[in-house]
């Protein structure tokens, strides 16, 4: 018996070893990135290859930072400038009309939710040459503006939080009430407080499809001054020849923070996704 | 006679806009309804209507020409190579992006394993990078001359390949670099729909006879079917929007063999400037998108589970 179980446990020890291996293969592109950004130039690019560098330099770090003619931190400035403005209104529009459609009576209430509600079949790629074509009009393009705008009244936002006050007892806004509460104050004192999980996930949403929003920036966007993090790459990456040291460098600087976030938020970004991924 | 109850002598604004007014709840409507109007309604009408007229951005006339956008597109050889492209990307990317993430959320559900915050950063954090870091990575592995790919396959004896410049497989490089990056997130969804399976069943399952297979099979698959057709259309929709990875690392070619839809809606609008044709190409991919979703809010409004 005990014979037996001192297999089980060698098997199960097996098992866990080769499942953390391939982890650490799958994750290997990342290790790989750093890796290379810490080489120097000519090493970067030799057969056989060097996991661990023969030499270590920060000259890319550098180099990305202080020396380019466009350094790193203006376009991570501007990711992080847009995504928090536009988290930033999505959460203040979003939360008023969500309490309005959940909370208040009004004509016309089922018929306003649907229509919001159905913009969500519409992939924003519909909407990529008339945006520009209004945006061009109010001459916004090529501005904080243009980058932000547009991306505030997601009907996505609306939904997550309309199903998520519609869960809210609504004895405690009935003794509010009774004690002479505003409706207003209803909603930033109880509603708004007793929200905080969904308002989180709808801000980690936000800000992952911001962080990530390519094609958009790509076309209302040509100014260097603007450029946001996956702007800033890809050109840096069609400047003609490549210099890996540099680029892996630069796409270090904006993925390192981005894993440290992950790691120490683990929890609350994965419960955020499952949230606003299977309830919404 | 009745005393009049006292009340505070109301403001104008206050009748019309007051707590008790009808108009008061549309406040609280109308800071979204501006974004709402202005970003999403308006330019839904304005591009259906762009798309029926030829509309070059040099020109400031629109000239109103019906549907013949839409009719020349399936002539056009460079939509066609685009249209079947992102359908095969579809096809190839989402049984295999959940497949994969239905695998991970298996692996991250064991209850043996220990250490499973560091296994999770591992499997799942790609999916957080930013889509321009993971491409540009994905390129210098996958790069003919000094890639880390080749390398390993130069070390195993097989033959390396040009992978992003070679007709059969740049489009499927791109295909694995999307799974590589995106698979995280339905791995979390998986997850999550696999712990609240109740542990009673499995048990139960257990007792009666059922092995590790059936017990997946037939408790474990059913159980997630909720979770694997929300996954499924989600995906589907996600890949037929594929654009990024293609232009950054393949830029369509070579010879348009991995020129997808929404690429050609970019080059025509905002390249060559025509606009018309490009909102067209859009509605396009509109109405294939929509015919998923409804597809999925069917399917979704029938589905209950009782445990």
């Amino acid at each position: 018996m005990v014979k037996r179980n001192l297999i089980k446990k060698i098997n199960l020890g097996v098992i866990s070893a080769l499942i953390f291996a391939f982890a650490l293969i799958w994750f290997s592109p990342i290790l790989w990135m750093v890796s290379t950004s810490l080489k120097p130039e000519k090493y970067t690019i030799e057969w056989p290859i060097h996991w661990i560098p023969r030499s270590v330099t920060l000259e890319n770090y550098y180099s990305v930072i202080f020396e380019s003619v466009i350094n790193i931190f203006r376009p991570f400035f501007n990711s992080l400038f847009i995504a928090s403005a536009v988290i930033v209104l999505t959460l203040l529009t979003s939360s008023l009309a969500a309490y309005a459609f959940s909370q208040l009576r009004f004509k016309g209430q089922n018929v306003l939710f649907f229509l919001v509600i159905s913009t969500l079949m519409i992939p924003e790629e519909v909407l990529l040459v008339p945006r520009y074509l209004l945006l061009y009009k109010l001459q916004m393009i090529n501005s904080y503006n243009a980058l932000i705008l547009p991306m505030v009244a997601s009907p996505f936002g609306i939904f997550l939080l309309r199903q998520f006050f519609l869960g809210i007892p609504r004895d405690l806004q009935d003794a509010a009430r009774i004690d002479g509460c505003s409706k207003f104050r209803i909603y930033y004192q109880i509603i708004l407080p007793l929200s905080k999980p969904a308002l989180a996930a709808l801000a980690i949403f936000t800000f992952l499809a911001n962080w990530n929003s390519f094609t958009w920036p790509l076309i209302a966007i040509d100014s260097i001054e603007l450029m946001t993090v996956p702007i800033f790459l890809a050109t840096f990456h069609a400047f003609g020849v490549i210099m890996w040291g540099r680029l892996m460098a630069a796409v270090s600087c904006v993925t390192l923070p981005i894993l440290i976030f992950f790691c120490i938020a683990q929890r609350g970004i994965i419960k955020g996704i499952t949230l606003t991924g299977l309830k919404g | 006679m009745k005393a009049k109850p006292k009340t505070r002598i109301k403001t104008g604004l206050e009748k019309s806009i007051g707590e008790n007014s009808v108009f008061y709840p549309y406040l609280y409507l109308l800071p979204y309804a501006l974004f709402f109007l202005i970003f999403w309604v308006y330019p839904l009408f304005d591009g259906f209507y762009v798309s029926l007229c030829r509309y070059d951005f040099a020109e400031t006339q629109r000239t109103f020409i019906a549907f013949k956008h839409y009719i020349s597109l399936p002539f056009d050889p460079l939509f066609r190579a685009s249209f079947i492209n992102t359908f095969i990307f579809v096809l190839e990317t989402t049984p295999l992006i959940i497949g994969v993430g239905l695998a991970f959320a298996l692996l991250l559900n064991l209850s043996f394993l220990k250490g499973k915050t560091v296994l999770r950063v591992l499997l799942i954090s790609p999916f957080m990078l930013s889509i321009a870091a993971v491409c540009m990575t994905w390129e210098w592995i996958l790069g003919s001359q000094f890639g880390l790919l080749n390398y390993y396959f130069s070390q195993l004896r097989l033959p390396t390949q040009t992978w992003l410049l070679e007709k059969g497989w740049s489009l499927f490089a791109v295909v694995l670099t999307t799974l590589w990056w995106t698979v995280g997130f339905n791995t979390i969804l998986f997850l999550a729909g696999l712990q609240e399976i109740p542990d009673v069943l499995h048990e139960a399952a257990k007792i009666d006879g059922a092995g590790r297979w059936s017990n997946f099979w037939y408790i474990t698959l059913p159980c997630l079917r909720p979770v694997l057709l929300f996954i499924i259309v989600m995906q589907i929709i996600a890949s037929f929007k594929i654009f990024g990875q293609v232009f950054i690392m393949t830029g369509g070619g070579p010879a348009e063999s991995s020129r997808v839809m929404v690429q050609h809606i970019y080059e025509t609008g905002f390249q060559y400037y025509r606009m018309g044709e490009a909102s067209a190409i859009a509605w396009v991919l509109f109405v294939i998108i929509m015919v998923f979703t409804l597809a999925q809010f069917k399917v979704l409004s029938k589905q209950t589970i009782e445990y």
